[in-house]
């Protein structure tokens, strides 16, 4: 029980600095001054600070939404598979509950975006809600298909069955929802090649533009919430397709995670770096591949058992 | 696992290529193909103790990885080729077309996998990737993706060959890359002659 809720806390502490690693890394390769790695904790107290002003047109929503956006993402921390041996973790969970509090938490952040009656809100959230839907039937078929392979359809029992046995048999569908479930973590995250967190260009913004509107508490709320989302899906990789290291004590168990955490961001860093916006329509194509590849690890686990 | 593990980068590489939409990239996706098959190669060479499926393997690599994706891209600036390669078929069809392909060549290829003693997948994954650089060369509209198209189906027949077979014997594997090399060499002389005419 105390790794259990350790782990959660140093999940919710880690969450800005891992967003902050991301854009320090960035900036590194780019040959720019790097921000500190503390940037995230910095921008949190400054907006804590901050008024807090709301639009004239917004009604009651703006001030409730925020909540409604962490606190589901807050929930889905605690169903997390484990990341030491012997730890307490939720087994029932499945991925439909997981995905489905997901969508609950982009659902309010989109209403969000719609209230407070700007032209860039309402873009953002239409824009949001074309990502999301094609983010799910990928999203519930890879974690399916890891499910399948674990031989549990909880994701915190799948977690603790793919670190017993490793599932060498099935490297190759394995290997395929590692993909899909990549490519995922990179669209969900509004990571550069669906969305830009970095910019207030017209174009490029998703999540920016619906969070344009907002300042003060509320804005700190939400910024944690995109750091929230980032960390769960970077541990749900990383306890799902890297599953090596919860043998050891809980000390070096959770410096192991942490270490594996701070290896995607890099790798999400060094495709932020090479890779190109795409337009918002190629975007179906790029989550059309994950959906191709989610299904092909259902396929060649079925077919093939390969 | 690892031949299992590579099996699926094979696929997948070539998956990701069928949705590529420049040359360049594409080149480099070819060769991250011939890379892996190389790999795979060596791996079963070792398996089987086999010396003359090692030294294809390594043949594999220089050739397939290197030298052919260095020469397409000298000609590509050579020629002046068309970069922006869109791909013909619509990627929201790919995405249902790719999936039905692989489920037929999976279930085309079980009745041939009891005659084969050892891994039975290996011709699925093959065969069914022959199909998809045949997707390949039917995609597009202009020559060069329709080279590397044929080039992957020559790979997805080699790993047929060392999977399925056990290794074909090495001269008949040292002819095949011959044959590239001179496919790759007319196609030189092709490109120099269309380009005295226009």
């Amino acid at each position: 029980m105390i790794a259990y809720f350790l782990t959660i806390t140093v999940l919710l502490l880690i969450a800005p600095l891992l967003l902050s690693f991301i854009k320090m890394v960035k900036m590194k390769l780019l040959y720019k001054k790097p921000i500190s790695i503390f940037q995230g904790y910095r921008n949190f107290s400054k907006l804590m600070h901050k008024e807090t002003i709301v639009s004239q047109e917004a009604s009651q929503i703006t001030r409730v939404a925020p909540f409604l956006i962490l606190s589901p993402l807050l929930v889905i921390l605690f169903f997390l598979p484990p990341v030491v041996q012997g730890a307490f973790y939720v087994s029932f969970v499945d991925a439909f509950t997981i995905t489905g509090l997901i969508s609950l938490s982009t659902f309010f952040l989109m209403l969000l975006g719609l209230d407070s009656a700007s032209a860039f809100g309402g873009m953002g959230s239409s824009r949001e809600a074309f990502i999301a839907a094609l983010v799910e039937p990928a999203m519930v078929l890879t974690v399916f298909s890891v499910s399948m392979m674990a031989g549990d359809l909880g994701v915190g029992q799948a977690g603790v069955n793919l670190a017993a046995h490793f599932p060498k048999a099935h490297m190759a569908s394995f290997l395929f929802a590692a993909i899909s479930f990549f490519i995922l973590l990179i669209a969900e995250n509004g990571r550069i090649p669906v969305d830009n967190p970095e910019t207030h260009l017209e174009l490029t913004m998703v999540h920016e533009a619906m969070i344009l509107d907002i300042t003060g508490v509320y804005l700190a709320i939400v910024e944690t919430a995109a750091s929230v989302k980032f960390i769960i899906f970077a541990s749900l990789f990383a306890s799902l397709f890297l599953p090596f290291g919860l043998q050891h004590t809980l000390p070096v168990a959770i410096m192991l995670f942490l270490v594996k955490l701070f290896m995607i961001a890099t790798v999400v860093a060094l495709i932020e770096v090479s890779t190109a916006k795409l337009r918002l329509f190629k975007v179906p194509n790029l989550l059309g591949i994950a959906i191709v590849f989610a299904f092909l690890s259902l396929i060649t686990f079925y077919v093939l058992g390969a | 696992m690892g031949v299992d593990f590579f099996i699926g980068l094979f696929l997948a590489t070539l998956i990701v290529s069928l949705f590529t939409s420049r040359l360049y990239r594409l080149i480099l996706w070819y060769s991250m193909n011939s890379l892996v098959l190389g790999i795979l190669a060596l791996l079963t060479g070792k398996a089987l103790d086999d010396k003359a499926m090692l030294i294809t393997g390594i043949a594999t690599l220089l050739i397939k990885a290197v030298g052919i994706p260095y020469l397409l891209k000298n000609f590509s600036e050579k020629f002046h080729f068309v970069r922006q390669i869109q791909p013909e078929i619509k990627v929201h069809y790919a995405i249902i077309l790719i999936p039905a392909i692989l489920v037929f060549t999976f279930y085309l290829s079980e009745p041939i996998t009891h005659m084969i003693n050892g891994n039975a997948n290996y011709v699925a994954v093959s065969i069914s990737s022959l199909f998809l650089s045949l997707l390949l060369m039917m995609e597009h509209r202009y020559v060069a993706p329709k080279i590397i198209g044929f080039l992957s189906m020559e790979n997805a027949l080699f790993l047929l060959g060392i999977t399925a077979t056990g290794g074909m014997p090495m001269l008949v594997e040292l002819g095949i890359f011959f044959d590239l090399l001179m496919a790759i060499v007319v196609m030189n002389l092709l490109f120099h002659k269309e380009e005295e005419h226009s």
